[in-house]
């Protein structure tokens, strides 16, 4: 029975090249606009919760918390070390955690931070940096995959977030993080000194903007002990202005997860019209899919009354029907699937760009449950058919 | 043996057939002739099931086809019968074996295919589309499907008619020669056919009365 069902696909391979088509569509659509949307959803999540509040320079709150979390945008200045020191001394914080973004290594951000910024994450090979060291790096699973970099490989890091001219002091990987499907995979991590040390020409004129950042953080990550601290600290240092170096700096102090949550909210509006977009898609297609198999069965009648003047019955010729858009709906949803896998791998660099990593591994049940539905909706006409078949049969009258 | 007794067939109110009784003994070939529109194909449909007459009765080795249900009388088609069809009923797109193949579907056993296609001179065609071939070919074709299962009873609606003379007889020739010891029934309007059957029964001159072959 399978090897005619394949043999009687192969004589109908137009129409049924079409129906994959308008299946691969849509359920390509759906599952990849679903996947897209969960993930970043959850990778701006699961980055948001883990500080109390973030204070840096005045300007953008969205900036600041984007770049210091996500790695994303440019920093929006600098403000002094001291800060930092003196949240350290203050007994409503737990842990005060510096952050710096300067350099580039191969087009990978280099972020100058404490050990304590990685708390959280696994590291796969090697050591993490050691605070009272200077020079040493853990780069990011993808960093190290990209660049063959393996723990003990001297890295040379170049001026700029995005691009510049090389530095002459090399860094030293002592450890390379698990992989973690989310920006910081492509991200190296050193010390703030480093970063400092890098940028310190002795008072000698640079050609660079951000040479004198000797002392400066970009941002500094601050966890209380309670949430009502945060609000006191976000109050104290919001609007705050510093001088440092005979500079003035003004402060501003936000609270992440609020950020995150505007930040979704306008993301879920625009997965809103995805969603909507989507489903417009889905229902022309499942109007274009049963049109398509409709028309299909109606040019099989006559090879199927053929069938039953020499003595096919109609159990098996449904039979046969049911098997062959089985296989049409499977092998175009597996296809779907693994275009929309592609798609994911294509997307990478742009969602990278908004601090979320794409796994493509990851299959949320929705997916599941969409393809499943796109096998039903594409065998379903057929059975219909087939049915509507065996109740008109001719030689039944 | 085919017995049919009292039959009759309308369609749309017409009467296509109206015979009241006809034998067919088992083993033996006939050939009935008739003009157009007599009621030949119709016969034949209903000895095959495809068709069931308004009144009277067919047995097949005793058993009354009209008294079984749809469902029996195809499978008695598919076990026991081999239709040659006047339009061959081919699937064009498909191959010569595919064709044969099709009756599988059923659990009939096809294994002697190749035998059969060569005895009917076409098994070098085996794996050609049906849409490539000449009509002879796909007269062919259609008397390797209907004989490939060994049936007892080969029913045959004008064999030759999409055929030249000299290839229908060709034709012909094979079909009784493969057909020996079963029961052949051939309708054709043709009448030079004749001398390749036991038997010959011209329908035109029995509507409504008795025929013993």
């Amino acid at each position: 029975m399978l090897k005619f069902a394949l043999k009687n696909m192969g004589i109908k391979k137009v129409q049924i090249i079409l129906i994959v088509i308008s299946i691969v569509i849509s359920a390509g659509v759906g599952v990849l606009a679903f996947n897209v949307s969960s993930q970043v959803s959850d990778g701006i999540e699961s980055n948001a919760g883990y500080y109390s509040l973030i204070i840096g320079p005045a300007g953008s709150k969205t900036q600041l918390a984007m770049n210091s979390m996500y790695f994303t945008d440019e920093p929006l200045g600098t403000i002094p070390y001291s800060v930092v020191n003196e949240l350290l001394a203050d007994n409503r914080v737990t842990s005060a955690i510096p952050y710096a973004m300067a350099d580039n290594y191969n087009g990978s951000r280099v972020i100058g931070t404490t050990s304590a910024f990685l708390k959280e994450k696994a590291l796969g090979s090697g050591n993490m940096i050691d605070d009272k060291s200077t020079c040493q790096a853990v780069v990011g699973s993808s960093v190290a995959k990209q660049n063959g970099l393996k723990v003990g490989d001297v890295i040379y890091t170049s001026h700029s977030a995005t691009e510049g001219s090389e530095h002459n002091k090399g860094i030293t990987v002592v450890g390379i993080l698990e992989e973690t499907f989310s920006v910081y995979d492509k991200v190296v991590f050193t010390q703030i000194q480093t970063l400092w040390e890098m940028h310190d020409h002795g008072g000698e004129e640079s050609e660079h903007e951000d040479e004198h950042m000797h002392g400066t953080v970009c941002a500094i990550l601050v966890n209380t002990k309670n949430p009502s601290y945060a609000m006191q600290l976000t109050n104290e240092y919001d609007g705050k202005v510093m001088e440092h170096d005979s500079e003035s700096f003004t402060l501003q102090a936000v609270e992440p997860m609020q950020i995150v949550r505007d930040v979704l909210s306008d993301a879920d509006d625009t997965k809103y019209i995805v969603f909507v977009l989507c489903a417009i898609i889905l229902i022309m297609n499942i109007i274009v899919i049963s049109i398509i198999t409709l028309l299909n069965m109606y040019h099989s009648a006559k090879e199927i009354s053929l069938m039953r003047l020499i003595g096919i019955s109609m159990k098996k010729i449904n039979l046969l029907y049911i098997i062959q858009n089985s296989i049409i709906g499977l092998v175009s949803t597996v296809i779907a699937f693994i275009v929309s896998r592609l798609c994911l791998v294509l997307m990478g660099d742009y969602v990278a760009s908004m601090g979320v990593v794409l796994n493509t591994s990851k299959v949320y049940l929705p997916e599941i449950l969409i393809l499943v539905g796109i096998f039903l909706i594409s065998v379903i006409p057929t059975v219909i058919c087939t049915f509507v078949m065996a109740k008109r049969d001719s030689l039944a009258e | 043996m085919i017995c049919i007794k009292g039959v009759s067939k309308k369609f749309k109110n017409e009467t296509a057939i109206d015979y009241t009784d006809m034998t067919f003994e088992g083993g033996k070939s006939y050939i009935l002739l008739g003009a157009s529109g007599c009621g030949k194909s119709t016969l034949l449909n209903m000895i095959a099931g495809i068709l069931s007459p308004e009144k009277g009765e067919i047995t097949v080795d005793g058993v009354d086809i009209t008294k079984i249900t749809q469902k029996e009388r195809d499978l008695m088609r598919i076990k026991r019968i081999g239709y040659i069809f006047q339009d061959f009923k081919l699937i064009t797109e498909m191959t010569v074996i595919d064709n044969i193949n099709i009756l599988r579907l059923e659990g009939v056993d096809t294994s002697r295919a190749d035998e059969v296609l060569k005895s009917l001179d076409i098994l070098d065609k085996k794996n050609k589309r049906v849409k490539n071939l000449s009509g002879g070919e796909r007269q062919r074709v259609a008397i390797a499907r209907a004989i490939v299962k060994s049936p007892d009873i080969i029913l045959a609606d004008e064999p030759t008619g999409n055929l030249n003379f000299a290839i229908g007889e060709a034709v012909i020739k094979q079909l009784t020669e493969v057909a020996k010891g079963k029961t052949l029934i051939a309708v054709t309007h043709d009448d030079r056919l004749c001398k390749y059957f036991d038997y010959v029964i011209d329908m035109n001159e029995m509507t409504g009365g008795r025929y013993d072959a």
